[in-house]
C-alpha cells in the first residue's frame, strides 16, 4: 500500500536526474546509508500493520542491500570507462598512423629537397663553366666552317686541274714551235 | 531517455528501479559515444586519407629515384666540363 517516509524519499531520489559521478568514481553519502540502514532495520522487521488513527499501513518487504554495493558500482564505472576508452582508442590509433605516415613523408621530401638543392647548385656551376667555355666553342665552330670551305675549294681546284690536264700536251707543242 | 518510467509502479521495488535506471543511463552513454564517433565521420575520413597516402607513396619513390639519377647525370656532366677545361689549357699551351 502506501510507502513509508524513508522509502518515499528513496523513490524521489531515483526519480530525480542522477548527478554524473566525477572521474567515474562513486561516493555514497552517509545519509542514504543511514536511510538504507534505517530501512534495513525496518526491513529486518517483519512487515507489520500499524493502526494509527484507524488507517492501516504496511511496510514493503524488500531484499536487504548488498554490503559491497560500493565495490560493485566502482567496478561498473571502471569497466564502463575501459569500454569508452576502447571506443575512442580506435580513432586515436588512426590519427597516430596518419601522423607517422606524414612524418615519414616529410622526411622523404626533406631528402628530396636536399638532393634538389645540390642539383641546382651543380647546374649553376655547370652553366657558369659552359659560359666561360662558350668563346672557345664558337672558335671551334668557326674553324670547322672554314675547314669545310677549304675542303670545298680544294675539290674544285682538283676538278679544274683534271680538266686542264688534256690541254697540257697542246700547250707544250705550241711553246716548242714558238721557240723553234 | 524516458524518465517517466522511474515513477514507482505496483510490484516494482526500489532496487529494480535503481538497476533499471543505471542500465538505461549506461546504455545512453554508450549510444551517445557511438553516435558522436559516427557523426564525426572520423573513421571514414582517416581511412580515406591513409588510402590516398598509400597511393601517393609510389609516386614519391619514383620522384626520389629520378632526382638521384639527375644528380648522378649532373656529376658526370661536371666531369666532362672539367675534362674540356683541361683540354683548353693544353690548347693554350700548344698555341703559344
Amino acid at each position: 500500500m502506501a510507502a513509508t517516509g524513508d522509502e518515499a524519499a528513496a523513490m524521489e531520489s531515483i526519480s530525480k536526474a542522477p548527478v554524473p559521478p566525477t572521474d567515474l568514481t562513486l561516493t555514497l553519502t552517509a545519509e542514504p546509508e543511514h536511510k538504507t540502514d534505517a530501512t534495513e532495520n525496518q526491513k529486518a522487521k517483519r512487515p507489520s500493520n500499524n493502526n494509527d488513527g484507524g488507517v492501516e499501513t504496511a511496510e514493503e518487504a524488500t531484499e536487504p542491500a548488498e554490503p559491497d554495493i560500493n565495490a560493485l558500482c566502482r567496478d561498473m564505472f571502471d569497466k564502463m570507462s575501459v569500454f569508452l576508452q576502447g571506443e575512442l582508442t580506435a580513432t586515436c590509433e588512426d590519427y597516430k598512423l596518419l601522423e607517422n605516415m606524414n612524418k615519414l613523408t616529410s622526411l622523404k621530401y626533406m631528402e628530396m629537397k636536399d638532393i634538389s638543392i645540390n642539383i641546382s647548385r651543380n647546374l649553376q656551376d655547370l652553366n657558369q663553366k659552359y659560359a666561360s667555355l662558350q668563346p672557345y666553342l664558337d672558335q671551334i665552330n668557326q674553324i670547322e666552317e672554314q675547314v669545310t670551305a677549304l675542303e670545298q675549294a680544294a675539290y674544285k681546284l682538283d676538278t679544274y686541274s683534271k680538266k686542264l690536264e688534256p690541254c697540257l700536251p697542246c700547250l707544250e707543242e705550241r711553246i716548242m714551235m714558238q721557240h723553234n | 531517455m524516458a524518465s517517466s518510467e522511474t515513477q514507482p509502479r505496483f510490484g516494482q521495488s526500489v532496487k529494480s528501479l535503481l538497476s533499471d535506471k543505471v542500465t538505461s543511463c549506461s546504455g545512453d552513454v554508450i549510444a551517445l559515444t557511438r553516435q558522436v564517433l559516427k557523426g564525426s565521420r572520423s573513421q571514414e575520413l582517416l581511412s580515406q586519407a591513409a588510402r590516398n597516402m598509400v597511393i601517393q607513396e609510389d609516386a614519391i619513390l619514383h620522384s626520389e629515384d629520378s632526382l638521384r639519377k639527375m644528380s648522378i647525370i649532373t656529376t658526370h656532366l661536371q666531369y666532362h666540363v672539367e675534362h674540356s677545361k683541361n683540354l683548353q689549357d693544353q690548347l693554350k699551351h700548344l698555341m703559344k
